[in-house]
């Protein structure tokens, strides 16, 4: 079917096309290669860990962020939600067993992101304003009931959840293994699922897919839900990293799941984006953090390189598109 | 013809034209001269868009000479062109959907103006160049809330705003009905009798003999040759356009066709649109033709029966059995199959690939209980319908965008035949589509009534719907107005009835 690796670099500017293609992993590679040569703190464990701690939230919430992008719309709302949710993960873990706790947070994201998806599927209400709406209510909600101060965990589940967050397996922290699972579970699910195939449909065509006789409004409106679910498992793992749920937390975090999605290739009118390279997006841009972190660049030049590297990476894809 | 410097307004030579290992356009050559209709033919994929293109600045060639009135130009953007006096109406249409008519017209004008327009005057001046053309569109309408055809008679406006020298029409004519084609004639004719020089592109080989002086063949991106139209005959163009020998456009219909309808319509009612009281029946192998003006209801009646538009009253039987189809889901789960008229908007999805195309319409075959495509299977199904349908591609995994319009065309057939349609309604099925792939669908369409299909076929085409329709509906105004048995056919009983009037016998 496809060409071979060996004939896409054999054919003529094959080594060129192959990079441009591949180049949110070439970028990603690059930087790794890059932050090891420029500190020697880079490649410890410690750091690797710390970078995968602090990627995990976001990571989670752009995959979310990829299925509603992957439709053709935005969900602004995930970051406001995270701290809602953080919130309301603490208020239950105080109240209810652990797993219940988990489940409801779970089940109340999944809620939240349905109010959304209401309203961009069924009342054809624009993604941007839809979202818009909700993120600043969730904001507001988390803190009311935090009353605003953070909540933070009295119980044995908390005690729990914290040591899971905060733990490694095999090396890997905790949280990031519940990230790559993610990861791959859409990659997979896009890919061989017909779930994943009918987004990516309605993205690429909305129209056509109508009049293919897909049901368009119900998979609109999960794609939202399911970026609510996401954004509650965010909170989850954010709030037991801390041992508290803030509703300061996931602040401007809709921006970099944006940034990260589209670092990742995939295009703001729908149609096109993959888990993997959303993956990679979200490492590059905890990535750019990290090593200016450990070159001990202050905060406001790093939102300048994050910036740039966002118009670096849209401008090789539309090289690519050509 | 002494001096041969005049003798032609336009002189394109030894034109190539490769992008990247693709070569396009090979020593191409193109003279049109003043006060003529040249024809640009050739089936898609020949090169004629992108020897337009270089003419009006969009692409630069990478050897030749373009000469206009003996002088060479070398347009480096399509402003330039214009200001030459080359104006082109593509076949996409390219308007702004939020401004008004006027402002469309002489959008290109607005820059370079001084800083204050007087809308009042431009209005005007859009009135009147819209009104010299014979049409009536409101100037200071939006153009979001015009039609399709209108849209495509601002373009034209648009194209002569300017003190245009060669005027390029692609492809004018697909979303015209006979009565505004012929009004598009007329408004050429006068062109060219004031001295324009005219480069006519289009699939439509009658309309080419009926108003074009010469031809230019293209083929796979050499030129074939220029010839006086008088000089020849349908067959031969398709001779030069194809390279070979073309027995009949049209298959014979050797289908047995069912006693039985396998499908009927009976009182529909739009909630929305202009149609209204819509009965008639299609029968198993049946090729059932709509005809009908633009405007009379026929695609509407097509999306109203599939559900995507809404109805108010009527019934619709398949197989007998009452059916309900509230929307496209219910329209498909009865496997009724739809082929929109806008390929690239309604049809396929121009960024996914063939197969993920095919398999839109088809999951249920081969996905398991979670939803999980057996991925062996699919290729299997696609890769039998890329033959069937003779899909010139090298995989299924190549992008439809890339495909030609004959190709894509066939892809949004495969998406109704992967599901074992037991109706279909085929909306201008070879609308900007070449000869080759013409014939090809029209067999096609065949071979679907062959296996007892009930097959719907609408189309502004006369000589296609009376070629490939066992029968044929005519529409008026938002219903049925008449029907023709094949003994009837005729271009001019199609339009009596198009136009609200009864056949001539039975005054």
């Amino acid at each position: 079917m496809a060409l071979t690796l060996k004939q896409q670099l054999s054919s003529p500017g094959g080594i060129l096309k192959f990079l441009v293609k591949y180049n949110t992993i070439f970028i990603f590679i690059i930087l790794v290669i890059f932050s090891a040569l420029i500190s020697d703190v880079f490649f410890t464990s410690v750091n690797l860990s710390n970078l995968l701690k602090q990627v995990s939230g976001i990571g989670i919430i752009s995959i979310g962020m990829l299925l509603v992008i992957l439709t053709g719309g935005i969900d602004l709302s995930v970051g406001s939600m995270v701290a809602l949710l953080a919130v309301t993960f603490a208020i239950l873990i105080n109240l209810v067993i652990l797993p219940l706790a988990i489940v409801l947070t779970i089940a109340i994201g999944f809620g939240l992101g349905s109010v959304s998806g209401y309203l961009v599927a069924y009342q054809k209400m624009a993604p941007f304003v839809a979202t818009l709406a909700l993120m600043t209510i969730a904001r507001g909600l988390g803190f009311i009931y935090a009353k605003g101060s953070p909540v933070t965990f009295k119980t044995a589940g908390g005690v729990f959840m914290s040591n899971f967050a905060n733990n490694s397996t095999l090396g890997i922290p905790n949280i990031a293994i519940v990230f790559f699972i993610i990861v791959i579970a859409t990659m997979v699910m896009l890919r061989y699922n017909v779930f994943g195939r009918l987004i990516i449909a309605i993205g690429s065509n909305e129209e056509a897919s109508r009049l293919s006789g897909i049901k368009v409004n119900k998979y609109k409106f999960l794609v939202y839900a399911i970026s609510g679910a996401l954004a509650a498992t965010a909170a989850i793992i954010v709030a037991s990293r801390t041992n508290l749920g803030s509703p300061n937390m996931g602040m401007s975090w809709e921006l970099d799941a944006i940034a990260a999605v589209v670092i990742g290739g995939a295009s703001l009118n729908g149609g096109r984006g993959t888990a993997i390279n959303t993956l990679m997006g979200v490492l590059i841009l905890g990535l750019i953090g990290n090593i200016l972190n450990l070159l001990n660049v202050p905060s406001y030049p790093q939102q300048v390189v994050k910036g740039a590297i966002i118009i670096f990476a849209v401008l090789l894809q539309r090289f690519e598109s050509k | 013809m002494k001096n041969s410097e005049n003798e032609y307004r336009l002189e394109m030579s030894g034109i190539s034209k490769s992008f990247g290992v693709v070569s396009v356009l090979k020593d191409v050559t193109l003279k049109v001269k003043s006060g003529e209709i040249h024809a640009l033919l050739g089936e898609n994929g020949a090169g004629k868009s992108t020897l337009i293109k270089i003419l009006s600045g969009v692409h630069h060639k990478d050897s030749g000479t373009v000469r206009l009135n003996g002088e060479e130009i070398n347009p480096k953007n399509t402003h330039e062109g214009q200001v030459l006096g080359i104006s082109v109406v593509y076949q996409e249409l390219s308007l702004v959907n939020d401004l008004s008519v006027a402002e469309n017209i002489y959008l290109h004008k607005l820059g370079a103006s001084k800083f204050w327009m007087n809308w009042d005057k431009i209005t005007k001046d859009a009135q009147e160049l819209i009104d010299s053309l014979g049409f009536t569109i409101d100037a200071s309408a939006k153009v979001r809330n015009l039609s399709i055809v209108q849209k495509q008679v601002v373009e034209i406006a648009k194209a002569l705003s300017e003190d245009t020298k060669v005027l390029v029409l692609d492809e004018p004519t697909t979303v015209f009905d006979p009565t505004d084609t012929k009004k598009l004639f007329d408004n050429l004719f006068r062109l060219r009798d004031q001295g324009i020089s005219i480069i006519y592109i289009s699939h439509h080989l009658d309309e080419i003999i009926k108003i074009a002086d010469s031809i230019t063949v293209l083929r796979d991106g050499v030129d074939t040759g220029t010839m006086a139209v008088k000089d020849t005959d349908t067959d031969g163009i398709i001779r030069l356009m194809i390279g070979r020998e073309l027995k009949d456009l049209f298959p014979a219909r050797n289908v047995e066709i069912g006693a039985e309808p396998i499908f009927e319509v009976k009182n529909l009612t739009a909630k929305d649109t202009i149609v209204h009281d819509v009965s008639f029946s299609v029968r198993p192998g049946e090729v059932l033709g709509i005809a009908g003006l633009g405007g009379s209801g026929r695609t509407e009646t097509a999306k109203l029966i599939f559900g995507a538009d809404k109805k108010k009253s009527g019934t619709l039987i398949l197989n007998g059995k009452e059916i309900k189809t509230k929307s496209p889901v219910d329209a498909a789960a009865h496997q009724i199959g739809f082929v929109s008229e806008d390929r690239k908007e309604e049809g396929v999805f121009l960024p996914l690939s063939i197969r993920r195309n095919v398999s839109v319409t088809n999951f249920k075959s081969i996905s398991g209980k979670l939803g999980f495509i057996n991925v062996d299977n699919e290729y299997k199904k696609v890769l039998g319908l890329i033959d069937k349908l003779n899909i010139k591609t090298p995989s299924s995994e190549v992008d439809v965008k890339n495909l030609s319009g004959g190709n894509q065309q066939k892809v949004a057939l495969a998406k109704w035949l992967s599901i074992d349609s037991k109706v279909i309604f085929i909306d201008e099925p070879t609308r900007g589509v070449d000869v080759g792939a013409k014939i090809e669908i029209y067999n096609l369409i065949n071979e679907v009534a062959k296996k007892g299909v009930g097959v719907v076929v609408i189309s502004s085409d006369m000589p296609e719907i009376m070629g490939i329709s066992d029968r044929i509906l005519v529409m008026h105004e938002g219903t049925i107005y008449g029907e023709l048995q094949k003994e009837q056919f005729s271009e001019e009983n199609i339009l009596r009835y198009s136009i609200g009037k009864a056949l001539k016998q039975h005054n």
